[in-house]
């Protein structure tokens, strides 16, 4: 495989963010134009009817792409909005029932720093490992359900490793024990088939920008049952069932709703084509010495390839990689410094994890791009081990 | 600070060494005396190897190898070029807090930045070292002879 630079960047960092479809932008542009709605949804008025039916239509259209009832769904600012008010407020509202909750140790920032909020206010949290594949075992669930358990919080995809979690096994296993189930799905909605008519799930966190739709708009799924209910996070208005008050951004809502319908349509061919995008990307990487694949095919999700590589410090090799632009494997602990856990529960040492990069793709990234990427990553490979310390030499 | 922040919040000199790190790699010549200095961060996720040649009195040629992030090749490329052609009385070229400035290096990387000062410790230790070895050598030629 050889490819030409392109003028621009090589953008393989969709698991952060996507960009906004064109069908999207014109929705949305639809709405901000001078004879767009811009009316308060709230409004009784008939300008506020024509924004609620806009937004009406949209909550139809994300229903549409999970296979639920739009009543089902809350607007929200992204899936972190989702998590927090998810959570808090499902352990909010069962405290009198009991005060431990569950969650894994490779949850999102989001989930992972919610709980610990959690734990200051008094609430007992077991965080749970997964295995040597990046999944949690079921027994070692059951496992840790008490008679005072009133929650578990799983997410369906690994961000970092595209590690897909059984949803519906852990759902299920929650259902049995009258516990409630929350799943961040923030990198699978829009991307994989959630049927939430068969699934076992109460919540759902989702967030229009990941699949193609605008930045700042996103949703909370809660379960039509009587168990279900969540104590609100915010106060002031009665929008959103009372449960996210606040002025509905009409427009972002609108491209929610169009970017949902968009994925819903090209779902099954996208898939296919990610796939084939991944298998191209491993099949270049894979091929250079002591280049390692954290998460197996089978068990992930084929939008991201999450690597390592042996004598290699993974900033730098962010950096030599421009202008392809990919993500360090442990982004979300960039601050603290630490190498990824994720990647360390796979079985990599610090030294691996430290060095790994995650490449994440969708339908907008090309044959070309792929085969791009391949050639800097090797060119970057090469470049940092040649002016590193050979070991051999240091033990001399 | 005289540098504006580049891509990925490196400045343009970190960026300069990070694209063409000229002396990364090993001596390229052989000198009176020679040296090695090596670090290594707990768990090995940071290494250093520094090489210097000298004639005694300079340093020639300075050398490293740097398994890091970017702002710690380009803080040994600017050791590197400080050292050559100055004394061997050497240490203190390693003004830590001004080379940190220099390159806009962010205070949680304090630590990578005193393990190179570790190397280049090590380096002038064994300099020393090796100067001292070379004149007893010398002194038992002259003896002989």
């Amino acid at each position: 495989m050889s490819s030409e630079r392109p003028a621009e960047v090589v953008y393989l960092d969709h698991a952060a963010t996507t960009p906004v479809d064109p069908v999207v932008v014109r929705a949305m542009q639809q709405v901000l134009s001078p004879a767009g709605s811009f009316a308060n949804p709230a409004s009784a008025h008939s300008a506020g009817r024509c924004s609620r039916a806009l937004v009406e239509q949209a909550r139809r259209q994300v229903a549409d792409l999970l296979h639920t009832e739009p009543c089902c769904l809350v607007f929200t600012s992204g899936a972190t909005e989702s998590n927090n008010l998810a959570i808090l407020g499902a352990a909010r509202n069962r405290a009198h029932r009991g005060r431990h909750v569950i969650t894994m140790r490779t949850e999102h920032k989001a989930v992972l720093d919610t709980f610990a909020a959690l734990e200051r206010d008094g609430f007992r949290v077991t965080w749970l490992s997964p295995d040597e594949n990046g999944l949690l075992a079921i027994s070692a669930l059951e496992a840790s359900f008490r008679d005072d358990t009133q929650l578990v919080s799983v997410m369906h995809v690994n961000n970092e490793t595209g590690v897909m979690q059984d949803i519906e096994t852990i759902g299920a296993a929650c259902r049995r024990h009258d516990i409630l189930f929350h799943c961040d799905a923030a990198q699978s909605a829009g991307k994989l088939l959630i049927d939430l008519a068969r699934l076992p799930i109460d919540m759902m966190s989702l967030t229009a920008h990941k699949f193609h739709g605008p930045q700042g708009i996103g949703a909370l799924y809660l379960a039509d049952h009587p168990g279900c209910h969540i104590t609100p996070l915010m106060h002031g208005g009665g929008q959103e069932r009372r449960l996210r008050p606040g002025t509905l951004p009409i427009h972002q809502i609108v491209g929610f709703g169009a970017a949902a319908a968009l994925s819903l349509e090209r779902q099954a061919e996208d898939l296919a084509y990610l796939r084939m995008l991944n298998d191209r990307l491993w099949q270049g990487l894979g091929s250079m010495p002591g280049v390692l694949r954290n998460g197996a095919r089978e068990l992930s999700f084929p939008g991201i390839l999450n690597v390592s590589a042996a004598d290699i410090d993974g900033e730098s090799l962010l950096l030599a990689l421009e202008p392809v632009c990919a993500a360090s494997g442990s982004a979300c602990n960039s601050l603290s410094g630490e190498p990824s856990y994720v990647l360390r529960a796979l079985g990599r040492d610090d030294r691996l994890a430290q060095s790994a990069v995650r490449f994440s793709f969708g339908r907008t990234t090309s044959i070309q791009d792929i085969d791009y990427a391949v050639d800097r990553y090797h060119y970057a490979i090469n470049k940092l081990r040649s002016i590193g310390p050979a070991f051999s030499r240091l033990a001399v | 600070m005289n540098v504006a922040v580049g891509p990925g919040g490196y400045n343009h000199r970190v960026l300069g060494y990070f694209a063409q790190p000229v002396h990364a790699g090993d001596l390229q010549a052989r000198y009176p005396v020679e040296g090695r200095g090596e670090a290594t961060e707990a768990g090995g996720g940071c290494q250093i190897l520094l090489t210097a040649g000298t004639d005694g009195t300079a340093f020639c040629e300075v050398r490293h190898r740097v398994l890091g992030c970017p702002h710690l090749i380009a803080a040994a490329e600017e050791l590197c070029r400080r050292a050559e052609g100055r004394p061997v009385a050497a240490l203190a070229l390693f003004d830590r807090p001004e080379l940190m400035a220099l390159l806009d290096v962010p205070v949680e990387k304090s630590g990578r930045m005193l393990l190179l000062e570790d190397a280049w410790q090590a380096l002038c230790r064994g300099l020393e070292g090796s100067a001292s070895r070379a004149n007893k050598a010398t002194e038992f030629t002259d003896d002989e002879t």
